[in-house]
């Protein structure tokens, strides 16, 4: 789950777990210093016993007047009427028990109560809603009557009306949300970098890459570096297919002088054998050449219809007298695919041609799948036991221990298939044909029509 | 000239091909000459027009499809065609090079011999009739001569000379993936900007004039990373 999630989405949840974290510790400290002891207006002892000594001395009448004089917003003075319940307190932590103790200490005998001016039990955990109690210290005067202080957290406001801690937060939000925003304009370009790539053919220009518009200077070397690397691949390609060019060119102009003078042997049968070989030779190259044209990407596709084709490439081997035979094709689907039609030749030659070497006799069909059009040959020969049939599939590789001459090919065939068939986004498959030969089964895709 | 000797130049840059074929061809009764590059090739013209010329395609100087062309243009002798790459043959068939005949390298001598007699024996037949010019695909017809598109009922569909271009570009290559590459380099020559999108927008243009062939078929698809693709067989017109 996490796995699929983009740079900017982890990004954003680092900042989203960072906020959460910020939030819990202040809860945390909050709930430590909540309580009648956090109240930032608490009055010396020495304050609270000067006022009730002053209320004292004062006629009834001044009291008011007094009281008037010495409060302010977070410390409200009043006088009410007696008499003080002096129970057990509320709980109170060992710091309030401890400014009680003091205040207790300087008062005397007179009577002290705190009361808390909260709604409920949640209202004291929360520090943002205890912040905003009140705290009344009642204390007893000597004519029976009560001096009232209320202590109460200023809450701040803002200009806009609102407590400073919730304006701080809706800033930070927005804050935030613009860093979201600027996190993900810096990574737009990362995701561009790798659809670029994807699509990016090394035969394009070098500044492919260049014109995609990243500004973070580790995200423009990512593109650099792209752009280099561009450059060598296509530097390699060119001279990989001109080296495969220059060698084709060579060795066919050489064949071409060779399969001429072989003319010129007087004994028929070597003659034969000898432009046998060339041809053999000829058809290694073109092998070659063309599974390094699929391997570059550089195939030229085109609408195959393969029912017509595969019946024409067939009709050509029986003319020349091979043992083939094509089955009816399932159903009137149709079984076009985008392919090169020498490279589909190709995969047919080999295909076949194996079969007829190793098996005798090549029995052909097609068969439509949703999205594959599958070529499957089977032979009448031994088969290929199943631990073998990755093994055949890779260059090189002949069944038999003995190079013989007899069955000839360089054990090229079936490699030069697969590659051809996974250029066209297909791939070769060996099973066991039901009359105990080998089945290889070609599959290719369905050519799709899109807008 | 003679029916029974038959005159053959052969073009082609390697000295040893060119002097075996000569004496295969003389031991089976042709008469021939020799030419190593365009240039001498003229100067054996110069003296008297050969029955078929054996050209190679990869010429120093001057190569094979750019003489076939030439020679073509002027209404020159038949011309076999020979290349080194055997997957050049289905290539350049498509083109219209005017090359008469096309065999790779290495080939059989017989088989040389026997696409030359081919060749003299249909170049001896009375001329076909001239190429329609006109092309049938879907439910229209395009007339290259006169560069008008009109559709089944015979109403003419207005094309821009970018629009047609691309048509007949398309035509000429049906059924074949068209890359943007190719497409540029046809409609603004060599050289042109490779990311222009006026290709793609070239080919909506086109695409909404042509309107949809069928339902969920379209006549120009998309091929991805690739380019595009005519999706109907293409006929020419009677």
């Amino acid at each position: 789950m996490i796995a699929r999630l983009g740079l900017r989405w982890r990004i954003g949840l680092i900042v989203l777990v960072a906020l959460i974290g910020g939030v819990a510790t202040l809860l945390a400290v909050g709930a430590a210093t909540t309580g009648f002891a956090a109240v930032a207006a608490l009055p010396t002892p020495q304050r609270l016993v000067a006022l009730a000594t002053l209320m004292d001395g004062a006629p009834f009448a001044e009291r008011a007047l007094i009281a008037e004089a010495a409060s302010s917003r977070a410390f409200e003075v009043r006088v009410e009427p007696g008499p003080i319940a002096t129970g057990p307190d509320s709980p109170f932590s060992r710091a309030e028990q401890a400014l009680l103790d003091a205040y207790r200490a300087a008062l005397g005998d007179r009577a002290l109560a705190v009361v808390l001016q909260q709604t409920s039990r949640l209202g004291r955990r929360l520090p943002f809603v205890s912040a905003l109690n009140e705290v009344d210290l009642r204390i007893g005067l000597r004519d029976g009557a009560a001096l009232v202080v209320s202590l109460r957290n200023p809450v701040m406001l803002s200009r806009s009306g609102l407590p400073i801690a919730v304006s701080a937060g809706v800033a930070g939000i927005a804050i935030a949300l613009v860093a979201l925003v600027l996190i993900n304009r810096e990574f737009a370009p990362v995701a561009s970098l790798a659809r670029a790539v994807d699509r990016l053919d090394p035969d394009d220009e070098a500044d492919a890459l260049r014109s995609i518009p990243a500004r973070a200077p580790e995200i423009r070397a990512l593109v650099e570096a792209f752009t280099r690397l561009q450059q060598r691949v296509r530097t390699l390609n060119h001279a990989r297919m001109a080296l495969l060019a220059g060698v084709q060119h060579d060795v066919r102009s050489f064949a071409t002088r060779l399969r001429l003078r072989v003319e010129h042997i007087a004994d028929p049968d070597q003659r034969d054998r000898a432009a046998n070989d060339i041809a053999h030779m000829i058809a290694l190259l073109d092998d070659a050449l063309i599974s390094s044209r699929a391997g570059a990407g550089e195939l030229d596709l085109e609408m195959v219809d393969l029912a017509a084709f595969v019946a024409g490439e067939l009709e050509d081997r029986r003319a020349a007298g091979d043992a083939v035979a094509l089955a009816a094709a399932q159903g009137a689907q149709d079984l076009t695919v985008l392919a090169d039609v020498l490279a589909v030749r190709r995969i047919i030659e080999n295909v076949v041609g194996n079969a007829l070497k190793y098996g005798r006799r090549a029995t052909v069909s097609l068969h439509a799948e949703s999205a594959f059009v599958t070529l499957v040959v089977d032979d009448e020969g031994p088969g290929i036991p199943a631990p073998q049939r990755a093994l055949v599939l890779e260059p090189f590789t002949r069944l038999e221990a003995s190079r013989s001459r007899s069955t000839g090919g360089a054990g090229l065939g079936l490699a030069v298939a697969l590659s051809l068939a996974r250029a066209h986004g297909g791939d070769i498959r060996i099973e066991d044909a039901p009359q105990g030969g080998a089945r290889v089964l070609v599959s290719l895709p369905r050519f799709r029509q899109r807008p | 000239m003679s029916a029974e000797t038959p005159d053959i130049l052969i073009v082609d840059d390697d000295p040893d091909i060119r002097t075996l074929v000569a004496a295969f061809l003389e031991r089976e009764g042709l008469s021939v000459a020799q030419a190593g590059d365009a240039a001498e090739m003229d100067a054996a013209l110069a003296r008297g027009a050969p029955d078929l010329i054996v050209l190679d395609l990869m010429l120093p100087g001057e190569d094979g499809l750019s003489i076939c062309r030439r020679l073509r243009a002027a209404g020159g002798p038949p011309i076999l065609m020979l290349t080194a790459k055997s997957d050049e043959v289905d290539r350049i068939v498509g083109l219209e090079v005017g090359a008469d005949d096309y065999l790779a390298k290495p080939f059989a001598p017989r088989e040389l011999l026997a696409r030359i007699r081919a060749v003299l024996r249909r170049w001896r037949e009375p001329a076909a009739p001239a190429r329609s010019r006109r092309i049938v695909f879907d439910r229209f017809v395009l007339d290259l001569d006169a560069r008008l598109l009109a559709d089944a009922a015979g109403r003419a569909i207005p094309l821009t000379s970018g629009e047609f271009d691309l048509l007949s570009l398309f035509l000429e290559r049906p059924r074949r993936v068209l890359s943007r590459d190719q497409i540029l380099d046809r409609l603004h020559g060599r050289g042109a900007e490779p990311f222009d999108r006026s290709v793609d927008m070239l080919v909506s243009r086109l695409r909404r004039k042509l309107g949809d062939a069928e339902a969920g078929a379209a006549l120009i698809t998309t091929v991805r990373n690739n380019g595009y693709l005519l999706t109907v067989a293409v006929r020419a017109a009677p």
